[in-house]
């Protein structure tokens, strides 16, 4: 799932999330002009070995490659048809390096601390209105909902099959929006209740009118 | 496009005055008129209290919730007043977030965030406190739960129970003056509400539950029966409980 943060604690946990993220663009930078497969098996190895040291069984978060599989193998079969085996496999590995190393900075990066870490970037966003709160608000609440979301659907897929549908599980689509439009529903009442945030709020209009009155 | 306002803006009741300084001591519903679906609901609605621990049964579709929604300003009379302590829900509708907190049935409807101290951060956030002065605040509330262990926990790992716990402690937080609960405990076991409800016991604010479990109202200074958008009875719990069994039975026999 997106919430993949460890909450033990590791060498890396205790880095600021700024380095973190700052050395990621670096090692992507440098990984990027490099076509000798030998030398992406090297780094391949070498970024297999820092999860080791993420603790206890570190590498079993290996895994999470899965399910990018099939999209690798998209990927090589067109090299396998545009070029050839030698570059396709270099330009997989150059992927999966990456993304392990990203999420490397997921597994260990709480997300209050990654949005204070890219607050300088969003500051152009606030030339534009958009308030860096907002923005990371929307994110956690992203990162929040997602697993919400596919529980919603599991229960969907249960109540659908204890009924006993079988094929056509597309037509939970229709269910599960109308499901999360409910529950967006309720999260912005909650939110509303405990202050909303940065203007946001579902309080009837004409209380709406009366708070902008009294701000201004 | 309110929603990219700039700066949000913190409202605190003890730095406001209220509307209707004689209720300060009450929280106040006068002769309140609603509309349900086009159809008159609530139609000259009063209540008062000052009970620290006010309870609200009734069954399904009564008015519990509008009732209680009326109270954090999440909706507006049509007709009369609604007063909290003596602040206007409708017309100082900005101070009720920190003045009535609300607790929803379902606790995933109402936390926000991934972890549980970004949970709790975020009421003190709300109230003023800088980014690291919340986590402090949120770490401080649960090393005297003696949950520190919590902190960095994936909500959505947590069970139903501790769930509906870490929303009542983010609202105990901001510290209200009224705590709402709208069915909290429904589908927590007994141990789990018998801990919640220790919890609601030990905090000092006002307390207004709406629950079905009629056993929780023990310890409850006064309840309210609504039935039909109107106050049914409302007295001490062990009376208005004994004449609600009363009705149910006769309605199920009829």
């Amino acid at each position: 799932m997106i919430s993949l943060y460890l909450s033990h604690s590791s060498w890396l946990h205790r880095w600021p999330a700024g380095i973190k993220l700052g050395l990621l663009a670096g090692c992507s930078m440098m990984i990027l002009p490099v076509v000798r497969l030998d030398l992406m098996i090297a780094l391949l190895l070498a970024t297999g070995l820092l999860y080791t040291t993420l603790g206890d069984r570190g590498w079993r978060h290996l895994e999470m490659l899965r399910p990018l599989l099939p999209f690798l193998a998209v990927i090589m079969l067109f090299h396998l048809w545009a070029a050839s085996l030698y570059e396709g496999s270099v330009s997989v590995l150059r992927l999966v390096i990456m993304f392990l190393l990203a999420n490397l900075i997921t597994l260990t990066t709480r997300m209050s601390d990654m949005m204070a870490a890219l607050q300088p970037v969003f500051r152009p966003f606030q030339w534009l209105g958009l308030s860096a709160r907002s923005l990371a608000l929307a994110v956690a609440l992203m990162v929040r909902f997602a697993p919400v979301l596919v529980m919603v659907m599991n229960n969907l897929d249960e109540a659908w099959r204890a009924r006993g549908g079988r094929k056509h599980k597309w037509r939970l689509i229709v269910p599960l929006i109308i499901q999360a439009i409910r529950l967006s529903d309720h999260v912005a009442e909650a939110l509303t209740a405990r202050g909303g945030s940065s203007g946001i709020t579902v309080r009837p209009q004409k209380n709406q009118e009366i708070t902008n009155n009294e701000q201004r | 496009m309110a929603w990219f306002a700039r700066k949000q803006k913190n409202y605190i009741p003890h730095e406001e005055a209220p509307l209707h300084p004689e209720q300060s001591e009450h929280i106040c519903i006068e002769q309140v008129d609603l509309q349900r679906a086009g159809d008159p609901f609530f139609q000259q609605i009063s209540l008062r209290w000052n009970e620290k621990r006010v309870g609200l049964i009734g069954n399904n579709g009564s008015g519990k919730s509008t009732l209680v929604r009326l109270l954090n300003g999440l909706m507006m009379p049509e007709q009369g007043r609604v007063s909290v302590f003596g602040y206007d829900t409708v017309k100082q509708a900005a101070l009720m977030p920190a003045l009535v907190g609300f607790i929803f049935q379902n606790p995933d409807h109402q936390m926000i965030f991934p972890t549980v101290a970004e949970e709790l951060a975020f009421g003190c956030e709300q109230l003023g406190q800088t980014t690291q002065e919340a986590r402090a605040s949120a770490l401080a509330l649960l090393r005297e739960q003696g949950i520190e262990s919590w902190a960095d926990r994936p909500v959505t790992q947590l069970s139903e129970g501790q769930k509906q716990r870490v929303c009542i402690l983010a609202v105990l937080i901001m510290k209200p003056r009224l705590l709402i609960l709208d069915e909290p405990f429904s589908s927590l076991d007994l141990p789990t509400r018998r801990l919640l409800l220790q919890l609601i016991h030990n905090s000092d604010t006002h307390v207004l539950l709406i629950s079905h479990d009629l056993s929780v109202y023990d310890e409850f200074d006064r309840l309210i029966w609504m039935e039909k958008g109107q106050i049914r009875a409302d007295g001490t719990p062990d009376e208005v409980i004994s004449r609600y069994i009363d009705a149910v039975n006769s309605s199920v026999n009829d």
